[in-house]
């Protein structure tokens, strides 16, 4: 949005036609009369008459059809801060993920007790996310429960039979290679997810297959192959599952996205401290940058804001066209 | 670097006769006209020229010809085209140099500020050259021609003949090359008021040192002629090149819309583009093949026929500087309806043309008042608004208003190096300024080489064909050189 400076912007400076904003070079020296309106007879913004005046006539109308900032919006504080909660939870479940791999990885955490967590708040997830809009979602997109059991099924079965595959699938990379990888593909995941904004670059499905990819690395790692499984599931229902319940969450009640939110950051942030503590602080403070620093600069930058619009602009096409060729 | 030059431009054919140099018109205008402020040796440089067609081509030939026709000495510099390269001379001795550098894009040469100035150096040395006049802000040879003849301390002259945005990158590069470029020229030329605004926000520029000399079309090529029109329908013309900018998608929607409303209405669409498949699947879907005619790219010589065969045009650009079609519509005698962008506003008094916003549904209000108009015969008729037209814009106009930019710039002080330094670092911000500061140094530098290799003194001054009494005209002297080529620019 703060494209379009540059030379322009530096000449809009000052109000008024005299236009540059900077040392003015020096006017080239007038002659008798040139400068100076003809008594009588107003400048017309036309061309087809031959008017009184020079040809280099600057007019007091001179720009001033010229519009600044048409589309800029003017931020509220509360509302940038609120909208960044979603960048907030996308790094806690990548933080959340990790943590759990790591601790999967070293043995502290047992397949079954990560598998039944992950069910029970899956469960707990699934009511909740028909229990917020009271089932109007679900009627609208007319989806059966047996639709959804079945697709549970299917994936389930097909992640379990794969498990094995899924496990010696990278042996022959080195585990450095798998660990960069998965940090590339889950920065990549952070990079294209849908936080909601509508640029060229957002593609959430390419968002979930780098996170899904990433866990496949990461499960690849883990001792067997039931280990991979339940990190697969669990990479699902955190990466696929929960990114749909909170924007349902955010969408119908906001008060209680914000309490979630900030549960789930603390607990990114507490498993995180048992790893490493200063990650945990670095994290730390990487959610308040987002959450409060970034929300002030962009309002301060909006400020500074100096788009220029005018009749030169090249005109829009604003209506559907394509209704003509149906 | 710009969109301007998307697609070829099939639409102008060079005009075969110059408006100041055909016989038949010379006479009195000879008489009348003459240099105020003495004559210039002026050296129009851009990379786009005949055989290249378009709006800049003709505006450099027929401004040529008629400063020529003034008593001027007028060269124009381009790049070779094809196997058209070296020195032609054109009609009245308007001399040609189709210099031979590479072309990158679109019809305009790479630039790198140096590469050029030998050459150049060496015509404007050679030609006596005292104001050099760049065009167009998509030539790159043109910002090396000013370059160059600012570091040789020339007067410098620019027109700029398109309107840019300011919110694309690309945009944003091209503007902050111009203010560059025109920090330090002399004065600057503009087709319309909003031209001249939307230069002078691009470039930073004081806007008194920024002139506005409207384009000019040719009234005995566009006469109207009411016979060649059948009454019984109502045709509308569109006259365009078929791209996104002209609005044509605008025009796929507004033909089956008026088409289902009147079966007496017929379009006549001249042009050739990316966007005719869209023109050609409506009239498909619609099954309007008897009453949308898609003529294909027009030569100059056939745009008034097609022209005098309709009662309304539409013109549905996007953005125009200076609409030159809406002018020759007129001028044949055909009610205007177009689009209120750009510099459109400014062209034609309001009760010769219906102004609308961009869209399908203004534009239908626009064209049904114009037939209805008609339909009453309440339009004036096409001779009338021939003889109003006629008035407006013509070729002599433009060259006594340039010549009297030339006068001024010839009156006024190339900056010297230090003033031009300054200039520029203080101008153009710091990093570009400086880096360019940096180039003007090594330029001067190189120019001082030159010189050194070839003093100025040692270079042949060229002879001066130009004008009726030039060189050219005397017999002996065109039997004698038989190794230069003589051409019209149709050929």
């Amino acid at each position: 949005m703060r494209r379009g400076r540059g030379a322009a912007e530096a000449a809009v400076a000052g109000p008024g036609p005299r236009v540059p904003g900077r040392p003015s070079p020096p006017p080239p020296p007038p002659r008798p009369g040139e400068m100076e309106p003809v008594p009588g007879r107003r400048w017309q913004k036309v061309l087809y008459e031959r008017q009184p005046f020079p040809d280099n006539y600057v007019d007091q109308r001179f720009l001033e059809e010229l519009r600044k900032n048409v589309h800029a919006r003017r931020y509220r504080y509360r509302a940038v801060v609120f909208q960044s909660g979603a960048v907030v939870q996308q790094l806690c479940s990548v933080c959340v993920f990790v943590v759990t791999w790591w601790y999967m990885d070293a043995g502290t955490l047992s397949p079954q007790e990560l598998f039944a967590a992950a069910l029970v708040s899956s469960l707990l997830g699934y009511i909740l996310f028909d229990a917020v809009d009271g089932g109007a979602g679900r009627r609208e997109s007319g989806r059966t429960r047996w639709a959804d059991l079945k697709s549970t099924l299917v994936f389930t079965a097909f992640t379990y039979g794969f498990s094995p595959v899924l496990k010696t699938l990278t042996e022959s990379i080195s585990t450095d290679t798998i660990y960069a990888m998965s940090a590339l593909m889950l920065l990549g995941h952070l990079i294209f997810f849908d936080y909601g904004a509508n640029a060229a670059i957002v593609s959430s499905t390419l968002s979930l297959n780098m996170a899904i990819f990433a866990s496949v690395c990461l499960a690849s790692r883990l001792p067997r192959s039931l280990h991979a499984f339940v990190v697969v599931t669990f990479a699902m229902q955190i990466f696929a599952l929960w990114p749909m319940l909170q924007k349902k969450l955010k969408a119908q009640t906001p008060r209680c996205y914000v309490g979630v939110t900030v549960l789930f950051a603390l607990a990114a942030l507490a498993g995180l401290a048992t790893v490493s503590s200063v990650g945990a602080v670095l994290f730390a403070s990487l959610l308040l940058a987002i959450s409060c620093l970034c929300p002030y600069c962009l309002i301060r930058l909006q400020l500074l804001k100096d788009n220029i619009h005018g009749p030169w602009d090249e005109a829009e096409i604003k209506e559907d066209l394509s209704r003509f060729l149906m | 670097m710009g969109r301007r030059r998307e697609a070829p431009r099939e639409r102008r054919r060079p005009a075969v006769m110059a408006p100041c140099g055909s016989p038949g018109r010379s006479g009195p205008g000879m008489a009348a006209g003459g240099p105020a402020g003495g004559a210039h040796s002026v050296c129009m440089v851009s990379d786009f020229f005949y055989p290249n067609m378009g709006g800049v081509e003709s505006h450099v030939y027929q401004l040529s010809q008629c400063l020529i026709e003034r008593g001027h000495k007028v060269l124009v510099v381009t790049h070779a085209y094809g196997r058209r390269k070296g020195v032609r001379y054109l009609t009245n001795g308007l001399k040609v140099y189709y210099l031979p550098l590479k072309v990158m894009y679109n019809q305009s040469t790479a630039t790198t500020l140096f590469h050029s100035l030998p050459l150049l150096r060496y015509i404007f040395v050679r030609e006596r050259v005292t104001v050099v006049h760049a065009h167009s802000s998509f030539s790159a040879m043109a910002h090396d021609a000013l370059f160059h003849a600012k570091t040789m301390g020339l007067r410098t002259v620019f027109t700029d003949h398109s309107l840019f945005g300011f919110a694309d990158v690309s945009s944003v590069l091209t503007n902050k090359l111009l203010t560059v470029s025109l920090c330090d020229t002399n004065h600057i030329i503009c087709v319309s008021y909003t031209s001249k605004e939307n230069t002078v926000l691009r470039a930073a520029l004081d806007p008194r040192i920024v002139s506005v000399i409207p384009n000019a079309v040719d009234p005995t090529d566009f006469t109207p002629d009411p016979t060649r029109r059948d009454d019984s329908t109502i045709t509308i013309v569109v006259v365009s090149r078929l791209v996104y900018r002209k609005g044509i998608d605008l025009l796929s929607g507004i033909i089956p819309e008026l088409c289902q409303k009147y079966p007496e209405l017929h379009f006549l669409v001249g042009g050739e583009g990316p966007k005719r498949i869209v023109l050609e699947e409506v009239r498909e879907r619609y099954q309007l093949h008897d009453r949308v005619r898609l003529l294909g790219a027009l030569e100059h010589q056939d745009v008034r026929n097609v022209l005098v065969q309709g009662h309304i045009f539409l013109n549905t650009s996007l953005t125009e500087a200076f609409c030159m079609a809406i002018v020759e519509a007129a001028s044949c005698g055909l009610q205007v309806v177009s689009t209120r962008v750009g510099g459109i506003p400014e062209v034609l008094p309001e009760n010769l043309i219906i102004l609308c916003e961009p869209s399908v549904k203004s534009l239908c209000d626009g064209l049904e008042k114009a037939i209805a108009q008609l339909r009453s015969g309440t339009l004036p008729s096409p001779e009338t608004v021939h003889n109003k037209v006629k008035t407006f814009y013509t070729w002599r106009n433009v060259a006594e208003r340039t010549e009297k930019v030339y006068d001024r710039v010839a009156d006024e002080v190339v900056l010297p190096m230090d003033k031009r330094l300054n200039r520029l670092m203080s101008h153009c911000g710091p990093v570009t300024g400086c880096i360019f500061a940096l180039f003007a140094v090594l330029n001067f530098l190189f120019l001082a080489f030159l010189r050194w290799m070839t003093p100025d003194s040692v270079i042949d001054v060229a002879i001066d064909a130009t004008g009726p009494k030039g060189a050219w005209t005397k017999q002996y002297f065109g039997r004698k050189k038989g190794g230069v080529k003589e051409e019209l620019p149709s050929s």
